[in-house]
């Protein structure tokens, strides 16, 4: 091998070298840890708040580490019983509100629409609104969230 | 030129060489739209200078970086009008961008030998609306944070690697403070390093190549 060629095949591994520190970049980049979701009940609300009829959007909070995350769920009184709903949109995850007139559940960001136990009837959701473990026990309502 | 920049030029000599930029044929029927990109490039210039500044009071924490906005507003000496700036003038920007990519393709100067500058151009705009969709998240209030939490799902919908994307972008499964200092990492580092580069390669072959003479 002369000079020349060598020098050409030192470069060329050094390029090579650095396409390979770019792909580590990469895996330096994505997330060490993911937590693994777990279910867990929480204490939300008392059995006496409980709809009547309809729908109730119930605002509660829990303990996560050192902090208080306030969150929020849709308990619907339906045929079946009472069912709890995540208000999370199944589109791209914002938020749905209770439109009481209309009868629906209405995503604010790109008009998905739900009818009262969740089921998508119009817009781009490609699914119903997910259902949390809904408890009563001794006059008091745990939701199931995941953390 | 002035005695210190004769003094300077003799050892750095960037004189001649500029002279030929400078001084370079031009097509005959140039008008104000071929101004378009240079406006983008001045408000590109305005942003990362306004930018600077307001790194110099922006705190990139979950806790802090809503507190350090309303700061930046409120207590900071002009600090009302760096941050005006630099939210006009990165809106502006993307206009121009369009503006200036409609002239381009009006007067067809894509064509060869062309078709390279028009494919940087395209990665200016890239860059460009990477630069505004992480800036968007800095803020820290409820609207920079549904933004980017409907802006990153998309990530999610992509089938097979959707997931693992997610988490790239975000740093996890969810928005928050991890995503934060990512998106401002790409927003004041490795963005502007990007566009940098790619403004240079951009510039360089508008030199080499001339303006088009149009149609």
């Amino acid at each position: 091998m002369n000079r020349r060629d060598f020098l050409k095949r030192i470069i060329k591994s050094a390029l090579a070298l650095l396409g390979l520190s770019f792909l580590l970049s990469l895996i330096y980049i994505y997330p060490a840890k993911i937590k693994k979701k777990g279910m867990k009940l929480v204490h939300a609300f008392d059995e006496e708040e409980l709809p009547r009829r309809g729908v109730k959007r119930v605002d509660f909070s829990y303990e996560y580490g050192n902090r208080t995350i306030n969150t929020l769920a849709f308990i619907v009184m339906a045929k079946e019983g009472f069912i709890a709903l995540s208000p999370v949109c199944s589109h791209l995850g914002c938020l749905v509100n209770w439109d009481r007139n209309k009868g629906e559940f209405l995503c604010p960001c790109h008009g998905g629409r739900y009818d009262m136990e969740g089921r998508v009837i119009g817009g781009p959701p490609p699914a119903p609104l997910t259902r949390l473990p809904l408890e009563i026990k001794e006059g008091k309502v745990f939701i199931g969230i995941k953390v | 030129m002035g005695k210190i920049f004769d003094w300077i030029d003799s050892r750095f000599g960037v004189k001649e060489p500029h002279r030929r930029f400078l001084q370079r044929p031009l097509p005959e029927k140039l008008n104000y739209s071929y101004c378009l990109g240079g406006a983008a490039f001045t408000l590109f210039l305005m942003s990362v200078v306004t930018g600077l500044l307001l790194s110099i009071y922006y705190v990139p924490s979950e806790t802090e970086a809503y507190k350090s906005v309303i700061r930046i507003n409120e207590e900071v000496r002009l600090g009302w009008l760096v941050r005006s700036t630099h939210k006009w003038s990165a809106n502006l920007l993307i206009i121009f961008i369009i503006l200036h990519t409609i002239r381009v393709f009006i007067t067809g100067s894509y064509r060869p030998p062309r078709e390279l500058n028009w494919i940087a151009g395209v990665f200016t705009f890239i860059f460009a609306m990477a630069s505004g969709f992480t800036g968007y998240l800095l803020p820290w209030d409820q609207k920079a944070y549904w933004a980017t939490v409907v802006g990153t799902s998309m990530a999610g919908t992509v089938p097979f690697i959707g997931n693992a994307l997610l988490y790239f972008v975000r740093g996890g499964p969810e928005v928050n403070g991890t995503t934060l200092i990512r998106f401002y990492s790409m927003h004041v580092l490795w963005i502007p390093v990007m566009m940098f580069i790619i403004l240079c390669a951009h510039f360089h072959m508008v030199k080499k190549q001339g303006i088009s003479g149009g149609l």
